[in-house]
């Protein structure tokens, strides 16, 4: 288990590190870079569109929830039990406890089961989305595919973990790599977006907000 | 003058390095190839959905731009040419609908500034941004033309309904009324029309003799130095006249 000790201690401090220290970084290069050369965002800043803008695409209120509305179910749904099920899951919450001895609610272990199943269904969806809409295919890089295999790799490795399929120190291990492997990836790639997406639309609704037009 | 610069990789270099900004750069990163934009763009739908003119793609392109710098070619830099001038009018509607707000118009519009500096921008666009250079305009209307034009519309006007004017730098009116060079170019009669509403709704109003012409197709031609210099025509002709508020046409 010497393997085992080293992914569940110095490189999960890494990958949290990596991927929190990453995300501050590009933080604050947007704001170094913005004060000098997006003169236009301070200028009309205004909370009220920045605000308004991403409530409306947070929940599903706009034109093109309305036109894609099985995309937007499956992205939603896929978004929702992509941050819910990693943090809630009582297996988890029980290393945070050891280590930590905090604690807080977590979900019953079937309806987490069937969390990873909707994720990993989701995730699939939208790959077939990628191989089969024209447009979809047209601007897919071999990243966008294995960026996906990356988020959904925890949850199929989480999977069969739980469920105690193949050996099961191997599955486990690779579950932890997995999921380190995705947190140490985000602020490099468009995954980035779980953070830059308050930022781009907020933008934009107050570029679209200061002519008095909503863009949803 | 508008710049006459040919084929310069290390040009381009600079304007990249130039535009660059936090916006743009996260825009080109952040975009998740979702495919969702295609739908919102009037290229995709009026050309049987070929999905080489959704928008995604021209950000796609700008951003090869923006990562090749200095090692572009020819051939790139034509179909470059092509795609950020003639597949996309920055209408902004694929802008409003991406989840992520992405502003592609912006991003096409910067893609056109790099395409500036190597001198590649449509004809009839160069014209234009020659004109105004010269004439204060965009269609080459002199300034004799111009105020000759104003003075035979407000003889028409006033046989209609005597007593209407037409007023010309009148300092301290309320508003200044400007409008598109293709007015007085070509449809002069546009021009007595507006009068007389202001006319009939007592409007403390006047038109300038200089910095009139309310467009700005050096900013659709993406050369921002000269969309500069067409804006302050307008807002230093306003500040001389002391109006406060600038009216366009329709």
């Amino acid at each position: 288990m010497r393997l085992y000790e080293l992914l569940r201690g110095p490189l999960l401090w890494l990958a949290f590190g990596v991927f929190v220290g990453g995300m501050v970084v590009r933080v604050v290069l947007f704001f170094t870079l913005s004060t000098k050369k997006d003169k236009p965002i301070y200028r009309f800043f205004s909370w009220k569109w920045l605000g308004l803008s991403i409530f409306h695409w947070i929940v599903p209120l706009n034109e093109t929830a309305k036109k894609n509305p099985v995309t937007t179910a499956v992205g939603f749904i896929f978004h929702f039990c992509l941050v819910v099920t990693p943090i809630f899951l009582l297996a988890h919450a029980v290393l945070w406890y050891e280590s930590w001895q905090i604690s807080w609610w977590s979900l019953p272990e079937t309806t987490a089961d069937y969390l990873a199943l909707i994720t990993i269904g989701c995730g699939i969806f939208l790959a077939l989305r990628r191989i089969f809409l024209p447009y979809v295919r047209v601007v897919t890089t071999t990243a966008d595919y294995l960026l996906l295999g990356v988020v959904l790799a925890p949850f199929v490795t989480g999977y069969l973990a739980y469920h105690q399929y193949f050996d099961y120190d191997t599955v486990l291990m690779l579950h932890i790599f997995f999921g380190e492997l995705m947190l140490v990836v985000i602020p490099f790639t468009k995954l980035s977006h779980f953070l830059m997406f308050f930022f781009s639309r907020g933008i934009t609704g107050m570029e679209f907000g200061r002519r008095s037009a909503p863009s949803w | 003058m508008a710049e006459a610069t040919a084929f310069d990789p290390k040009k381009f270099k600079e304007a990249v390095e130039e535009k660059t900004n936090a916006r743009l750069k996260m825009w080109l990163e952040i975009c998740a190839h979702c495919g969702l934009c295609a739908d919102t763009c009037h290229f995709y739908l009026a050309n049987d959905k070929d999905p080489q003119m959704i928008p995604a793609i021209k950000g796609k392109k700008v951003l090869e731009a923006f990562k090749k710098k200095d090692k572009i070619d020819e051939k790139f830099l034509e179909d470059f040419y092509w795609t950020i001038y003639g597949e996309c009018t920055m209408c902004r509607r694929c802008s409003m609908f991406c989840p992520f707000g992405i502003d592609i118009a912006t991003i096409t519009s910067t893609g056109r500034g790099l395409c500036v500096s190597q001198g590649k921008v449509p004809e009839n666009l160069v014209k234009t941004i020659e004109s105004y250079y010269e004439h204060g305009n965009q269609m080459e209307v002199t300034q004799e033309d111009w105020i000759d034009t104003l003075q035979w519309m407000e003889e028409e006007l006033q046989e209609e309904l005597p007593g209407a004017t037409i007023p010309i730098d009148k300092k301290g009116a309320k508003v200044l009324y400007t409008v598109n060079a293709r007015e007085p170019k070509f449809y002069p009669m546009d021009i007595s029309q507006a009068a007389m509403v202001f006319y009939l709704a007592g409007e403390d109003w006047t038109m300038s003799s200089k910095g009139w012409d309310d467009t700005n197709l050096a900013m659709f031609a993406g050369d921002l130095k000269a969309a500069g210099y067409v804006s302050q025509l307008v807002r230093d002709a306003a500040e001389e006249l002391e109006v406060k508020r600038v009216a366009i046409t329709e």
